[in-house]
């Protein structure tokens, strides 16, 4: 073991040192006088179309659309998940450069982190939605005789919960616990919830509604002296020409 | 500063007896803006635009091939102020020798002087792209009866001394006019001197006394401070004006900023620009949504911007000129305030052109052109497309 970690920082050393010699080939510009500028510039998001699918199968759909809902039942204080566009939200990443995994290094040897590590293995996140929900499907099949998407509502609460607290285990990988993905799924969920609606979720501006979040306004002055008052204005999105 | 003493250096050993009016023929270069167009190193390559196509501007360094290096000085003369090359060429007049005509023989040859100590760069320029038949030089001929009438500035013994400079400097060797006064169809000079004019998507505002487009607001240290450093308490100078302060006015002394700004302040209004927008409540209700989005963080909500950093658009001239083209560009392809030795900052405005629609700017400037104690006409979603359009054609 402790050879193994001698071996990893003298190659970590070894790139290390390869990093200036390709620094001193890569481009490089000193500016002086002015500050280069160029007109329309600019690198705005893309705003996500609303229709259609992008990554999951028709299945997949039915039982991502079912654990949001779950996840944010609709009540009195917001639409269910599903309806505030998490699931457009979770297949609009897991289609781009998220799903692929694309800023992570994930080329061998793998070997097991910490917890505070996060996932390990070489499954990118949409390798693992797509394990993750097939085995969903396989537990369900297995204990209720049909789809996720086919329970009740108490008993997609029971399996969501049992998931979170262990004892319900899917078929998955080593270093890829049932936990794991159900927080992942969690944690996307949020995302799509709260994120600016420009990315498929929180439509309507829906959870910011909810908090009483002014969304992407950058211009408090005229009220940052009103104390215990609350801001009247209704959220912005990113988008949103007029405020 | 630098620059000026190493050139009387240089100047002092070549010809010890020129090196005054080589000194006075550099100054000569700034007034004229020579750089702005002829390029940093006067070597040429700069475009101009102009509504009958593009034409370079030449190398005039002292290279013999491929600059005026074989000129005399009567072919410099005779370029400056009858805009005839040698061999009778007929020069366009986008080299603005109709106001270089006014120039005292003296500043032409001081001038002359210091071209000839100018560094030669070999730098083959193309002039001519201009379209057909715009590109014919003898049509210049006919141009030049029609509409050039050279003429030494004759001082007007009414006004004072401070007066004549500025005039002198303003109508000749700077040649404001050149931008700031109405074009005719065949882009010689028509309507009221500096009342403002459009340029290749920018619009030169009106200098004259008129308080709502002209300079009616501003006191004579203020158009000084102005053409000095970039900036002052009205408004931030950007695009052609960047340039013009950049090269020419910010490297002018002070009397001469001072003369200046005693002549434009003298000039008589315009009529302004009709007064304002009326009808318009529901594009001056978008246009306030839109503006408290997207612009009050930097200009504030009141309008007043931050003196430092972010121009004022409540009683700002800029915004309330008769044509919004400037607004329109500035608010789609973004901005950079020009960075002079004073204020070297150079803020920038961001480009709204991914964010807001044609309807959206329309709105927006009929709300600004008309808030805060501003008056000017509205401006359609239709005008903007065609700035739009332009734009994004000239930027590729
Ligand atoms: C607004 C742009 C502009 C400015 C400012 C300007 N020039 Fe020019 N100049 C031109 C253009 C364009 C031409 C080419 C005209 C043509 O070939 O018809 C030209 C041509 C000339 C020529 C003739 C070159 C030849 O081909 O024989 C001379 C000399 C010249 N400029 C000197 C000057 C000097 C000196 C100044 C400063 C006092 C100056 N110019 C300022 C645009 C400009
Ligand atoms: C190349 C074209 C050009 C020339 C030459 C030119 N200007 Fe300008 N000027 C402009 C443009 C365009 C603007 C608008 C600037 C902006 O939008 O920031 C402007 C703005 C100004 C303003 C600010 C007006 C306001 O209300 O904000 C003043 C003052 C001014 N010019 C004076 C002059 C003087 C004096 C000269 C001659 C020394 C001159 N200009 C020469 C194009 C020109
Ligand atoms: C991030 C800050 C910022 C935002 C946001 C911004 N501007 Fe600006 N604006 C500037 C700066 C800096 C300048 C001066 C630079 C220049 O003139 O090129 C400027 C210049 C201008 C000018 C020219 C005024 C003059 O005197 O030169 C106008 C008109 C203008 N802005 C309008 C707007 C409008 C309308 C919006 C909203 C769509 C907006 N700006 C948003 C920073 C901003």
């Amino acid at each position: 073991m402790s050879e193994q970690r001698a071996l990893s920082r003298r190659r970590l050393l070894a790139s290390v040192a390869a990093l200036p010699i390709l620094a001193a080939t890569a481009d490089g510009r000193s500016i002086s006088g002015h500050l280069p500028w160029s007109p329309f510039a600019g690198e705005p998001p893309k705003p996500v179309s609303p229709l259609g699918w992008y990554f999951f199968n028709p299945g997949e759909v039915a039982a991502i659309e079912a654990i949001v809902n779950r996840l944010i039942p609709a009540d009195e204080l917001s639409p269910g998940g599903k309806d505030c566009g998490c699931a457009v939200y979770i297949d609009r990443q897991l289609a781009g450069p998220f799903g692929q995994g694309a800023r992570l290094y994930n080329k061998p040897p793998f070997s097991p982190g910490l917890p505070t590590q996060g996932y390990q293995g070489d499954l990118s996140p949409a390798g693992r939605y797509r394990l993750g929900l097939r085995a969903l499907n396989d537990y369900t099949h297995t204990s209720y005789k049909r789809g996720f998407a086919q329970l009740t509502p108490a008993q997609q609460d029971t399996v969501l919960a049992g998931m979170d607290g262990g004892t319900v285990a899917l078929t998955l990988k080593p270093g890829f616990s049932t936990k794991e993905f159900f927080e992942m799924v969690l944690q996307n969920t949020m995302e799509g919830f709260f994120a600016d609606p420009l990315y498929g979720g929180n439509r309507n501006m829906a959870s910011w509604k909810m908090i009483g979040f002014p969304g992407a306004r950058y211009d408090y002055r005229d009220h940052i002296d009103k104390h215990n008052v609350r801001y009247p204005r209704p959220p912005v999105s990113i988008y949103s020409a007029e405020g | 500063m630098r620059q000026v003493l190493l050139a009387v250096a240089f100047a002092v050993v070549s010809s010890p007896a020129c090196a005054a009016s080589v000194d006075a023929g550099r100054y000569q270069s700034v007034l004229g803006d020579c750089e702005g167009c002829h390029g940093k190193n006067l070597a040429g390559g700069v475009e101009l635009m102009t509504p009958f196509g593009k034409l370079v501007a030449p190398n005039i360094t002292s290279d013999k091939q491929t600059g005026i290096g074989n000129y005399t000085a009567e072919n410099f003369r005779r370029a400056m102020k009858d805009g005839v090359g040698p061999g009778g060429k007929r020069l366009y007049p986008a080299m603005p020798y109709p106001a270089y005509a006014k120039m005292s023989d003296a500043d032409i040859a001081d001038l002359w002087a210091y071209f000839k100590t100018v560094k030669p760069v070999r730098h083959a320029v193309d002039v001519n792209q201009l379209r057909f038949p715009f590109n014919l030089r003898f049509m210049m001929r006919g141009w030049n009866m029609l509409f050039f009438r050279p003429a030494l500035y004759a001082a007007d013994k009414a006004k004072s001394a401070a007066w004549n400079r500025g005039a002198y400097i303003a109508t000749g060797p700077a040649h404001c006019g050149t931008c700031h006064t109405p074009k005719g169809f065949f882009g010689a000079d028509k309507g009221l001197a500096l009342s403002g004019a459009s340029l290749q998507g920018w619009f030169a505002p009106d200098l004259t006394g008129d308080p709502t487009t002209g300079l009616g607001g501003w006191s004579a240290a203020e158009v000084a401070e102005y053409l000095k450093t970039g900036r002052n308490a009205h408004s931030i100078a950007s695009g052609p004006m960047g340039e013009v302060i950049e090269h020419s006015t910010s490297r002018m002394n002070g009397a001469d900023l001072r003369s200046l700004a005693v002549y434009l302040k003298d000039l008589p209004a315009s009529p302004g620009n009709g007064g304002g927008a009326s009808g318009v409540e529901a594009q001056m209700k978008s246009g306030a949504g839109i503006y408290r989005m997207n612009c009050a963080a930097c200009h504030s909500l009141d309008g007043r911007g931050d003196n430092i950093l972010f121009p004022p658009l409540a009683g700002n001239a800029l915004v309330r000129q008769t044509s919004a083209e400037t607004l329109a560009r500035v608010v789609l392809a973004g901005s950079k305030a020009v960075a002079t030795r004073e204020t070297p900052t150079g803020p920038g405005m961001p480009s709204f052109a991914w964010k807001l629609n044609d309807a959206q700017v329309a709105n927006l400037l009929t709300y600004i052109r008309n808030h805060w104690g501003n008056r000017a006409p509205a401006v359609s979603a239709d005008a903007v497309k065609k700035i739009r359009t332009s734009l994004r054609s000239a930027s590729h």
